[in-house]
């Protein structure tokens, strides 16, 4: 997928978000609103590489998930995953507490933490930080928290050379491309895009290796880390009782943004609080297992606070930016389980949906089943009325969530709430409307199956499929229906009705 | 629904030159959401029932199991006798062809001799110390640390930053080499959380990695890489009956 030119937005509900600024990629999470997933979600299923690659990925991880978490937990994984669900709701209903607690141990360790209500103000205070100290070079490890507030585009407009350093993210910043996996950005790329990228960007020689293509970015990287002044994450857990940060990741990056530099600038949305390392070690033990399938993710990094005065090595100083940004609209009772997320990606991967469509047709930072949930509740209903549509309901991404998030359940919630506030377009509405009430009555359903069962037949026949001799297509398959049916058939057949019904059938049998 | 009493009560010091808001602006919506007035008493969080969430028992054979966890995550494990430690390193490091190393084994009997020792076979041993952050780390060729716990279940090495190490020597050089003793093995992370249970963060190291494997990535087409940003050889020497 490429990006389009930037549009100035359309929408007056999200306010908060920092405006103007071109980026590369940037229409993919922020295209203009109201969004249509269909031009997106069409354009991504004609892409047959796209989809391997996606679907292999994806089908891959959920597979492992099965299996390590099955091997490690055993008959104690539905016990564990509803303790890893009561330790975040617990957060969550008691959060101010926790946060409370959390700003008093993590100033007491040293950290100064900044509050910040949005996007604007996030970007603001990490502005604020980099230019008193004078900041050049920022290295960034991942976070998508960063990508919710665009913070990019502004730190290099104040002229602070910013370099994602996640390998992932790295490719992508050089591509002008955006990510379309939480845990793995660039799942829609190959690796010849990457040779490309890194010949064109960065001068190297051609090559598709990717045990080479990593070392030059290795090398790139390096110095890099040498030079930066700044560097910033995100964060996977804070920890109340100690004030600590804690990040997740395999390539060693996270430690380096947050070493190297003197200065560390952590953004981290308020719903990653838990109460004491021993809460924590239960979420880790959860996270990497269900999210890549390790027992832990090569490095598990907790911070607490700067550089003491005894240690060599480490930031001087260690900011905290707490974001809200709509998290406390999800708060309110009706939605607060989906601020449970952990973000480790495994409902996406578990999705039938977004095995086909890939991250970039949600349109939005936050993609898959998660993503249909909580970007609607971000940036207005209205605004996203595609994506709680976007799901067969099967119910595999609770299955797979770790902290039991019931994101079916709310998916049904919110498109109750889009028919209710009129979002749903007029003639849908009528549609299930007519549809439900003929359910609601024998005499109504029989008459809609024998109308349904007439016209199907009589399509059936004028495409001349009912009475072929091939024994599959006698049958009457259906490829081409009119109309709205035609959204049915574009993707598969569809079986004619035979001439007697299941009901008359089963009256002929049970006549007495 | 912040009286003034508790605005009052927030420390001035939280706010002090940030373009953000003040913490209770900040809270303020938090406890609107959740029906909650400051200060407002809070139950005890769940129970974490050890019976539950302890994968690796104390009973097991730790170094066995620790040994064998670490090796599935890619790091290679060489049990020795205490005696045979700089022999041992002295070949790794041979192997692996390093020339200039560090060290930081503040916690080890041979800590000073084996300095000496591998300064005597040619290997330029530089001090860290010298310069602040990682400047002398990145020309290094590999760097010996010990360990301030191992986590059997995982296979997991805990690296904490104080006095006498570094956060860089177990991240920069290509190589680590990590010495462990049997006394560092824990079964479970359970346990490490208990050994900290009670003491403050601001008593806290300042970093405490994980470490579980070598550097990885999949980012590119799903391919395992080794050695991505932190070094992709991590060797463990276990040093028995100590």
């Amino acid at each position: 997928m490429s990006s389009t030119p930037s549009q100035s937005r359309t929408s007056g509900h999200d306010a908060g978000k920092p405006v103007g600024l071109s980026v590369n990629g940037h229409d993919l999470l922020f295209p203009p609103l109201p969004y249509d997933i269909h031009a997106r979600a069409d354009k991504a299923t004609a892409d047959k590489q796209l989809l391997d690659f996606v679907h292999v990925a994806t089908y891959r991880k959920d597979v492992t998930r099965k299996q390590v978490t099955s091997a490690a937990f055993g008959d104690r994984h539905g016990a564990f995953r509803d303790l890893g669900a009561a330790i975040k709701q617990h957060t969550l209903d008691h959060l101010d507490h926790y946060l409370e607690q959390f700003v008093d141990n993590a100033t007491a360790a040293g950290v100064k933490v900044h509050f910040a209500q949005n996007a604007e103000q996030a970007n603001a205070i990490c502005l604020d930080i980099a230019r008193r100290a004078g900041a050049k070079l920022c290295v960034k490890s991942k976070s998508m928290v960063t990508e919710e507030t665009q913070l990019l585009p502004q730190l290099e407009a104040m002229g602070v050379e910013t370099v994602e350093t996640d390998l992932g993210e790295f490719i992508i910043q050089l591509d002008h491309d955006a990510p379309s996996h939480i845990v793995t950005p660039m799942i829609h790329k190959n690796r010849q895009s990457v040779a490309r990228a890194f010949e064109r960007e960065l001068g190297a020689p051609y090559t598709e290796d990717p045990q080479e293509l990593t070392q030059i970015a290795r090398a790139h990287l390096r110095e890099k880390y040498r030079r930066a002044d700044l560097g910033i994450s995100g964060g996977n857990f804070l920890v109340a009782e100690t004030g600590s940060v804690v990040i997740c990741t395999n390539e060693g990056n996270g430690r380096f943004c947050t070493s190297a530099p003197r200065v560390h600038v952590a953004f981290v949305g308020i719903e990653k609080l838990v109460p004491t390392l021993e809460h924590l070690g239960v979420m880790l033990k959860l996270l990497a297992r269900t999210s890549t399938g390790q027992p832990l993710t090569v490095y598990t990094h907790v911070m607490t606070g700067p550089r003491r005065a005894h240690e060599h090595g480490g930031p001087d100083e260690m900011h905290v930016i707490l974001l809200d940004n709509g998290r406390t609209e999800i708060l309110k009772p009706e939605t607060r389980e989906m601020l449970r997320c952990i973000r480790c990606g495994a409902c996406l991967n578990a999705c039938p949906v977004y095995r086909k469509v890939g991250g970039h047709s949600y349109g939005a930072v936050y993609s898959g089943p998660i993503g249909a949930l909580i970007t609607p509740m971000f940036r207005g209903l209205a605004n996203y009325p595609d994506l709680p549509n976007a799901s067969s309901l099967c119910g595999a991404c609770y299955e797979a969530c770790p902290v039991k998030i019931n994101i079916p359940k709310y998916l049904i919630q919110l498109r109750a709430e889009m028919v209710s506030r009129r979002i749903t377009k007029w003639s849908d509405r009528m549609m299930y409307r007519m549809w439900a009430r003929s359910l609601g009555r024998g005499w109504t359903y029989r008459l809609g199956g024998w109308a349904q069962k007439l016209f199907f037949r009589w399509q059936a026949r004028v495409a001349g499929t009912l009475e072929s001799g091939d024994p599959y297509r006698a049958r009457g398959w259906l490829n081409d229906l009119p109309g709205a049916a035609g959204g049915w058939t574009s993707q598969r057949d569809m079986p004619t009705p035979p001439a007697r019904s299941f009901r008359q059938w089963w009256d002929e049998q049970n006549r007495p | 629904m912040v009286g003034r009493a508790e605005q009052a009560m927030s420390k001035p010091s939280d706010t002090s030159a940030s373009l953000g808001v003040d913490r209770q602006t900040f809270l303020t919506p938090v406890r609107q959401a959740l029906g909650r007035i400051s200060g407002q008493a809070v139950p005890p969080p769940p129970t974490v029932d050890p019976k539950l969430v302890r994968l690796a028992s104390v009973s097991e054979d730790v170094v066995a199991l620790f040994a064998q966890r670490a090796g599935e995550v890619g790091m290679t494990v060489c049990r020795i006798k205490s005696d045979e430690l700089i022999r041992t390193v002295m070949g790794l490091l041979e192997k692996v062809g390093a020339r200039r190393v560090a060290a930081s084994v503040g916690s080890l009997p041979q800590a000073v001799s084996l300095n000496d020792s591998l300064r005597r076979k040619g290997v330029e041993v530089v001090d860290w110390r010298a310069t602040p952050g990682f400047a002398e780390q990145y020309g290094l060729d590999a760097g010996i640390t010990d360990v301030h716990a191992a986590l059997a279940e995982t296979g997991t090495l805990v690296c904490s930053s104080d006095a006498g190490h570094s956060r860089g020597l177990s991240l920069v050089p290509p190589v680590h080499i990590a010495v462990v003793r049997q006394s560092d093995i824990l079964p479970d992370m359970v346990d490490y959380w208990a050994r900290l249970s009670g003491i403050p963060g601001r008593e806290l190291p300042s970093s405490q990695a994980f470490i579980t494997g070598p550097s990885k990535t999949a980012d590119i087409e799903g391919i395992l890489i080794t050695g991505v940003h932190g070094p992709g050889q991590v060797h463990i020497l276990g040093v028995e009956g100590v």
